[in-house]
């Protein structure tokens, strides 16, 4: 492979990894902004929703086949029902919290992370599940460069939801309900919005986009598992905090940003990939360091 | 940020007036009697077993304490703060086993790495709002287990093995009990600490600096030395842990300072009730004594432990002995 | 002496009643020591399923001394502390002996705990170097050390005439311990490792270490972990075009790679101990596994542990009792019975004294015998 064909390869496999984090960072960065959450349970809810999307692609592929339209169908099952999930979750376990201490809510997040973690392996029995589809492994040359269909297909989708989620924020009624409750809670409330339901339609959203993202998890890499949201929860809220925490444009393009570190970090001779992940640690400090919101984050007065 | 600023005090119900029992003065050394005397009859009481936890539980009294500096005095979060553990476990590590050092003298060198540890994560982060603080402390806590696991001087993955025990004249420390007690003085040692740095100058900036930092600097608290203050401090808890922890295992690798330990250890610290020592000590003991009271009951455990602790936290959201909030 | 004497004595008064009555007696508890929580949770569970299984049989031939068998599992979580207190929970137990070890990390410090408390330890899959010098003499390692494999997996790749090889870990103890042995081994031969790698535990995407390996050119990817991760490796490995020799180690043999990694698995080789395909006796092994745990099919580690409790099994109706220094003496005397995983036999550090790791090669979704 020539040098160019190099970066051209790992561009297109960090574009393919950031558009996962992105889906996933896009969660995170909602719900902080409309609660100031961060919340941790977020990679689990989107490992629930690979499995939500595996059982809805056993159920449907006996008739529709477990080729794209039934993929579809799986992760639009999968959408709906983590997107309630989620808001279930925030009423059960978050709600009665936000009247409590900042952190306290933070651990009741690890909670939900523990509880969601390990039902997961307890109703797998700790075993991986392979999630099979019809999907072959072909995809487009253009040189040694090369890029799979499915690839292709989910970043698309993946681009497609994120258009979708942008238009929700700012074209409808929630979508400005959304952005007003995470500038003033209190004012909202006396402008007569229901910060309540504005609360749960953001959870229904972000736990939304995390069930695409692990069914996509499950077609592109052939497995799911009970601790698979665990590593991409922590790189999802890097991405995140590298867009500024709150931004919407913020956390696609963190999530991008991180995916394309990982794949060129581990190109580097020598250091390579084991290193990876302390390179891109460094880089979100050093970021942090010249820009204390993040690449697009607000500046705010806060107390604890 | 400041959206919840009114905390309503609940009524004084059963537990809180037992809490203030335990807070009266007069019955402070009555109280301090009976717990040096649990911690002394302990051992033989419950058994191998039950005193290897108690250790256990002892060491995350130690750490928590430690947390509890940086997040409950000073009000700065910490998602690393595994990091600190592991530095003072793989110093004691390194120079017992590759440099022929006697145990004892590495402690200085141990304590000297925290704090430059304690330095290197404050430093950069002194200006960042608590969430951006809590992604760079775990970036921090990552890049130490990563460095661990990846370098040769600490092991690479297999970690380091064959840590000497330390002996005190000619008597070698060594088995349960023995280390049992190593523990209870240390986390008595931590208490004391802990204790008066509450109440000292620098204790009070703290406090002062959590609540309303620009008015703390307008009254002279310099800003920055007293959150490196706080973490240097938590590092130097940590690290004291880390350097038992390893002498009593004699044996460390990174699987022990993940990002899962330092978790357990911040949810001891807001569980037990951020910022109240026996608050924190208490959460200390539910977080290592809950699962392994749950053993029973085979691989549901944790899912279990995880439970409790959400009802826990919907029931005391402020931590099940917290400090009073002004 | 006479402490042993009463042992058999009381031993002989059991059986005796055991042919009589046939229950009343208490029963013997083993101990497991396995990750069931955690991200280790996976092969712990494997592991612990085994030895049930090999208990039930144990079981359904009248038990051992005449007295029924029971398991008390102890979770490791795959960490260090954890494991301890899972240890000394077993040891104030009474255990008779304790079967398991997985994380090699974590089973360390436990050799120790058990040293102390003198209880036989049948160590069924953690093999790291390190664990051999902190073995206080009543552990018995019956999973071959790296060594043995590097040795088939190198004569291996120059036999396939490969000249540079690429070597990936999953920064663990054991998979570390074997991408370093590797690597040394090729390098002495003058050959060039042109990528070694390390990637964290539950990383999904392998694209940019795919780039990377076909960039730096490689013969032949050695993947040193498990089969949970090795096959998305495989299955990236071929998605993005590398055409060369893929192999795994034995952490990867369980029959689940296929599942995951597809029809990408076909042509892989695994440097394995014999597994339970390929023995008439493990037959029933297999058919047991699949009954009792509907859906599941034996991990890399399962025919190792149940091996091991049967061993263990072995070594006590030896002995004539649960006297841990009788029952360890007879597993050192362990001297080439048969079992699935073939003969074993103890050197004088209690390591496996023959190893007879085999070539399987993937085809049509399954493992075949490539070579002895």
């Amino acid at each position: 492979m020539s040098l160019t064909d190099i970066l051209i390869q790992q561009l297109v496999n960090g574009l393919v990894l950031g558009s996962f984090y992105a889906l996933v960072a896009l969660g995170y960065t909602m719900i902080f902004g409309v609660i100031k959450l961060l919340n941790f349970a977020h990679g689990d809810i989107y490992m629930v929703g690979a499995f939500v999307g595996f059982g809805a692609l056993s159920l449907v592929s006996g008739t529709i086949g477990a080729g794209w339209m039934g993929i579809f169908v799986a992760m639009f099952v999968a959408m709906i029902a983590v997107g309630f999930l989620g808001v279930v979750i925030e009423q059960v376990a978050y709600r009665p919290m936000l009247s409590a201490p900042r952190l306290s809510i933070l651990i009741t997040a690890l909670a939900v992370s523990l509880v969601l973690q390990n039902a997961a392996l307890a109703l797998t029995d700790g075993q991986v599940t392979a999630f099979r589809t019809d999907l072959g492994f072909g995809g487009v040359s253009l040189g040694a460069v090369f890029v799979n269909y499915t690839q292709i297909v989910l970043v698309a989708s993946a681009i497609v939801l994120m258009i979708g989620l942008e238009l929700f924020v700012s074209r409808t009624m929630y979508g400005k309900a959304m952005r007003a409750v995470s500038l003033d809670k209190d004012m909202c409330r006396l402008m007569g919005i229901n910060v309540q339901r504005v609360i749960a339609v953001t959870f229904f959203a972000g736990s939304a986009l995390a069930a695409a993202a692990g069914v996509m998890a499950g077609v592109q890499y052939g497995r799911i598992w009970y601790f698979m949201g665990f590593l991409i929860g922590l790189k999802a809220f890097t991405a995140a905090v590298i867009g500024g925490i709150g931004s919407i444009t913020g956390a696609m393009l963190g999530g991008l940003i991180l995916g394309l570190l990982e794949a060129f970090a581990t190109q580097i001779p020598h250091i390579g990939g084991e290193w990876k992940d302390v390179f891109t640690f460094g880089v979100l400090i050093l970021v942090l360091v010249f820009k204390p919101t993040g690449l697009l984050g607000k500046s705010e007065v806060e107390r604890m | 940020m400041a959206t919840n600023k009114v905390t309503t005090r609940p009524a004084p119900g059963a537990i809180e007036r037992l809490y203030a029992a335990f807070d009266d003065p007069r019955r402070r050394w009555a109280l301090y009697a009976v717990i040096i005397a649990l911690l002394l009859l302990a051992p033989p009481v419950v058994g191998r077993y039950g005193t290897v936890i108690l250790t256990n539980a002892l060491l995350y009294v130690i750490l928590a304490l430690g947390l509890n500096v940086v997040v409950g005095f000073a009000g700065l979060l910490d998602l690393g703060y595994a990091a600190f553990f592991a530095v003072g476990a793989y110093t004691t590590g390194i120079l017992t086993q590759q440099f022929g050092f006697n145990f004892w003298l590495t402690i200085p060198f141990a304590l000297c790495a925290a704090a430059i540890a304690g330095v290197i994560i404050g430093g950069p982060t002194l200006r960042l709002r608590s969430d951006y603080l809590a992604i760079v402390t775990l970036g921090f806590g990552e890049i130490v287990r990563i460095g661990a696991r990846n370098l040769e001087i600490t092991g690479q993955a297999s970690g380091l093995t064959g840590i000497p025990s330390p002996s005190v004249f000619g008597y070698t420390l060594t088995g349960p009990t023995t280390y049992y007690y190593i523990f209870a003085a240390l986390a008595v040692l931590a208490v004391i600490a802990a204790q008066r740095l509450l109440h000292s100058r620098l204790g009070r900036a703290w406090l002062y600096v959590r609540h309303d930092e620009d008015a703390a600097e307008a009254m002279g608290i310099n800003r920055v030395r007293v959150k490196l203050a706080a973490y240097i401090t938590g590092a130097v808890f940590g690290a004291i842990g880390g350097v038992f922890f390893a002498a009593n295992l004699g044996a460390i690798s990174p699987q022990s300072f993940s990002f899962q330990q330092s978790v357990l250890v911040l949810m001891a610290v807001i569980l037990g009730g951020m910022g109240k020592i026996p608050g924190v000590i208490l959460g200390a003991f539910i977080v290592i004594l809950g699962p392994e009271l749950l053993r029973d009951i085979g691989s549901l455990r944790l899912l279990v432990f995880a439970v409790i602790l959400l009802l826990i936290m919907l029931f005391r959201p402020s931590g099940i002995w917290p400090g009073r909030r002004s | 002496m006479s402490k042993r004497l009463t042992h058999l004595a009381a031993a002989a008064t059991i059986a005796l009643a055991a042919s009589g009555a046939g229950h009343a007696q208490e029963p013997i508890t083993v101990g497991v020591q396995v990750p069931t929580t955690g991200s280790e949770a996976t092969y712990g569970v494997d592991m612990k399923n085994a030895i049930q299984i090999a208990v039930d049989e144990i079981n359904a031939d009248g038990g051992l001394l005449g007295r029924q068998v029971e398991i008390l599992v102890g979770d490791s979580a795959c960490d260090p502390q954890q494991s301890v207190n899972a240890a000394s929970k077993l040891a104030s137990a009474d255990v008779a002996g304790v079967v398991g070890g997985y994380c090699s990390g974590a089973t360390l410090p436990t050799l120790k705990t058990y040293g102390d408390a003198n209880i036989p330890f049948v160590i069924t899959a953690a093999n790291s170097t390190k664990l051999i010098p902190a073995n206080p003499g009543n552990a018995f390692m019956i999973n071959s050390t790296g060594y043995d494999q590097v040795r088939k997996a190198v004569d291996f790749f120059k036999s396939q005439g490969a000249k540079t090889l690429a070597i990936v870990d999953q920064g663990d103890a054991y998979s570390q311990d074997l991408a370093n042995l590797t690597a040394k081994e090729w390098k002495k031969a003058g050959l060039e490792v042109t990528v070694q790698e390390t990637v964290s535990k539950g990383e999904q995407s392998f694209s940019s270490l795919v780039t990377k390996i076909r960039s730096e050119g490689a013969d032949a990817v050695f993947w040193t972990a498990y089969y949970a991760d090795g096959g998305l490796l495989i299955r990236q490995l071929r998605q993005g075009g590398y055409q060369g020799i893929i192999a795994v180690g034995d952490g990867s043999n369980s029959p689940k790679l296929f599942e995951i990694a597809g029809r990408a698995a076909d042509g892989v080789y695994c440097f394995s101990n014999p597994i339970a395909e390929f023995l008439p006796e493990a037959k029933q092994f297999i058919e047991s596994y699949g009954n009792k745990y509907k859906g599941r099919s034996p991990g890399p580690y399962s025919t190792l542990s149940y091996d091991g409790m049967k061993l263990l099994g072995w070594a006590i109706e030896k002995a004539g009792s649960t006297d841990p220094d009788a029952v360890i003496d007879a597993l050192a005397s362990a001297d080439g019975e048969a079992w699935l995983t073939g003969p074993i036999s103890f050197t004088d550090k209690n390591t496996l004294a023959r190893s007879n790791f085999i070539i399987l090669k993937g085809e049509q979704g399954g493992w075949t015998l490539h070579s002895k």
